[in-house]
């Protein structure tokens, strides 16, 4: 049993180097001078440790410039367009309609169909999304990427929370309507209540998801904040193109930036991940 | 309550779902299908779908995209099962920990992940070829470019298999084990006939759930490589970008569009039906 248990640890070393290394060396790029940057062999320690690739004094705020520092306008959108597009997936559509298919529209076709939602590759709607937020005249405003991001938060908060429904002992809400409440009220002060941690879950990964999405907002947006609604992995796309051979100790800069706000929400949730992809068929 | 009544107040609460499921999922398919039927002169017509079948870029994408999903599906699912396997016959204590480490990398953005591609892959100052001892250029070469983007891929998404079959295996129940080893079964023969069926469903969601998320594959690509060299790392979703915002040929990008949805419509259908992952998960009874 010992000599397994240390053999199956030097595996699991391994695996973790691999998920671990990529990481290690966008922070340390983040973290070094350029001297050390740009050197054969490459510097897997560095020696010298600076924050100027974040910010220098002197840097254009709001531009793609050598630092990071740049970002802050293109954060403002992400954090607000994740924000809402996670908020309003999760309680004006996902909760009440997840709700509705757990106690009374047990239907095979309703659960199917938030399936189907869930599985609509982005790029297949990239065409019909731009022709009606233009029409909308939600270009490049932070409406018309909530809009579009409720696409995705809406299926998955619904998709989760219908496990988390599916808990709570019937008799609980027996009870309330015995006690004389509506359904409505049943379901605000009652059935919500006791699914708290799905609601949490549920706000996180869809924050997650719309703070990392891509394809949308390259195709939606076309100017940071004050005058678009440009988010972050945009800031990060221009920097790439324009910044690809200089800027690396900027770039890396910006995708710490980027990745530390959906690390952290992350393992905060990890917990519940599994039940809530898998409806409730995984216990944990 | 009645049948009518219960029926009623399910539609209230599912309302802003069904309006919005209208407007962002029904109307947009509407929408792909009249401009799929459309020419450039604005008459209907099936000129986008006979073009289709004389695009030797379309056939390039369809090879590249089938190319790319086997690839992704086969390193995702083996490395995410043995890695789940791995901890979950780990008995030190550090389980939880390596839990944990094993599944950052699935809550980081794509774009991000490109970017610390774009550095570890560096031909001249990254750190891969360094340690390889070799000089590859990963993403300028045609032979290179899609494993390095099935690999960039692969890093982020393995901790999502991992981490569902893990909670499958930590959740076959012990009793189970215990009834093993009084019928003085080995470990193999455990695995073989009491962990795996066990834990079969909850491999079949991991499956179903993982190789929809890498049909969605686009930011890698977009950004690693732009499709290139040549036509090398096309996939479908890319060249539907392509011909929609670069050239801007929105009727034949609509009826790619469809073909992308047909397929995956097909594939999921398949697999619903060989597979019982309905019941599974708790949809049918």
């Amino acid at each position: 049993m010992k000599k397994l248990d240390a053999f199956l640890l030097i595996l699991l070393i391994i695996f973790s180097f691999f998920a671990l290394f990529p990481i290690y060396w966008t922070v340390i790029t983040a973290l070094k001078v350029n001297s050390e940057i740009f050197t054969i062999p490459p510097v897997f320690f560095p020696t010298k440790i600076t924050f100027s690739n974040f910010y220098t004094p002197g840097t254009t705020f709001g531009e793609v410039s050598q630092t990071a520092f740049g970002s802050f306008p293109w954060l403002i959108n992400s954090t607000i367009i994740a924000l809402a597009s996670s908020l309003i997936g999760t309680f004006v559509i996902g909760a009440p309609a997840a709700y509705a298919l757990t106690r009374y529209l047990k239907n095979v076709w309703f659960a199917r169909l938030i399936l189907f939602m869930m599985m609509i590759p982005e790029a297949a709607f990239i065409i019909p999304f731009y022709v009606i937020i233009t029409k909308l005249n939600m270009i490049n405003t932070w409406w018309g990427l909530i809009l579009v991001y409720i696409s995705f938060t809406a299926p998955l908060s619904t998709w989760l929370l219908m496990g988390f429904f599916s808990d709570i002992p019937k008799s609980v809400e027996e009870a309330a309507s015995i006690d004389g409440l509506s359904a409505f009220s049943t379901f605000y002060k009652i059935a919500l209540p006791m699914v708290i941690p799905g609601i949490m879950v549920s706000i996180i990964l869809n924050f997650i998801n719309a703070w990392n999405e891509f394809i949308y907002a390259l195709v939606l947006t076309y100017t940071p904040f004050p005058t678009g609604a440009q988010t972050v992995p945009l800031y990060l796309t221009d920097f790439i193109v324009i910044e690809k051979s200089f800027a690396w100790g900027g770039l890396a800069a910006a995708g710490v930036i980027v990745m530390l706000p959906s690390i952290i929400l992350g393992i905060y949730a990890q917990k519940y991940l599994v039940k809530g992809w898998t409806m409730g068929a995984v216990k944990e | 309550m009645n049948r009518n009544q219960v029926i009623k107040i399910g539609l209230v609460f599912a309302a802003p779902l069904i309006i919005y499921f209208l407007i962002f999922f029904i109307y947009p398919i509407y929408l792909l299908f009249k401009y799929s039927f459309t020419s450039a002169s604005g008459a209907f017509s099936f000129i986008n779908f006979e073009n289709m079948i004389r695009d030797p870029i379309l056939y390039d994408s369809l090879i590249n995209t089938l190319y790319y999903f086997i690839g992704s599906v086969a390193v995702q699912f083996s490395a995410g099962f043995i890695a789940a396997v791995i901890l979950n016959s780990y008995t030190g204590r550090l389980k939880n920990a390596f839990r944990s480490i094993l599944y950052i990398p699935l809550t980081i953005s794509p774009i991000v992940i490109a970017l610390m591609w774009l550095i570890i892959f560096n031909p001249t100052y990254g750190p891969v070829d360094y340690m390889l001892d070799m000089n590859l250029n990963w993403l300028g070469s045609m032979n290179l470019a899609m494993p390095t983007i099935i690999l960039a891929n692969a890093w982020e998404y393995i901790p999502f298999v991992f981490l569902i079959i893990y909670a499958g295996l930590q959740s076959v129940p012990k009793q189970y084990y215990e009834a093993a080893s009084i019928d003085g079964m080995s470990r193999f023969q455990t695995f073989r006939y009491i962990t795996l069926p066990s834990i079969r469903p909850i491999m079949i969601i991991a499956f179903l759930l993982n190789s929809i998320g890498i049909l969605q594959g686009f930011t890698l690509v977009y950004v690693l490589t732009n499709g290139g060299p040549g036509f090398s790392t096309y996939i479908l979703s890319f060249y539907i970008y392509k011909v929609a915002f670069t050239y801007f040929n929105l009727n034949y990008a609509s009826a790619l569009s469809l073909l992308f949805l047909v397929i995956i419509g097909i594939y999921v259908y398949a697999i619903l039906k060989l597979s019982s992952v309905e019941k599974y998960l708790g949809i049918k009874k």
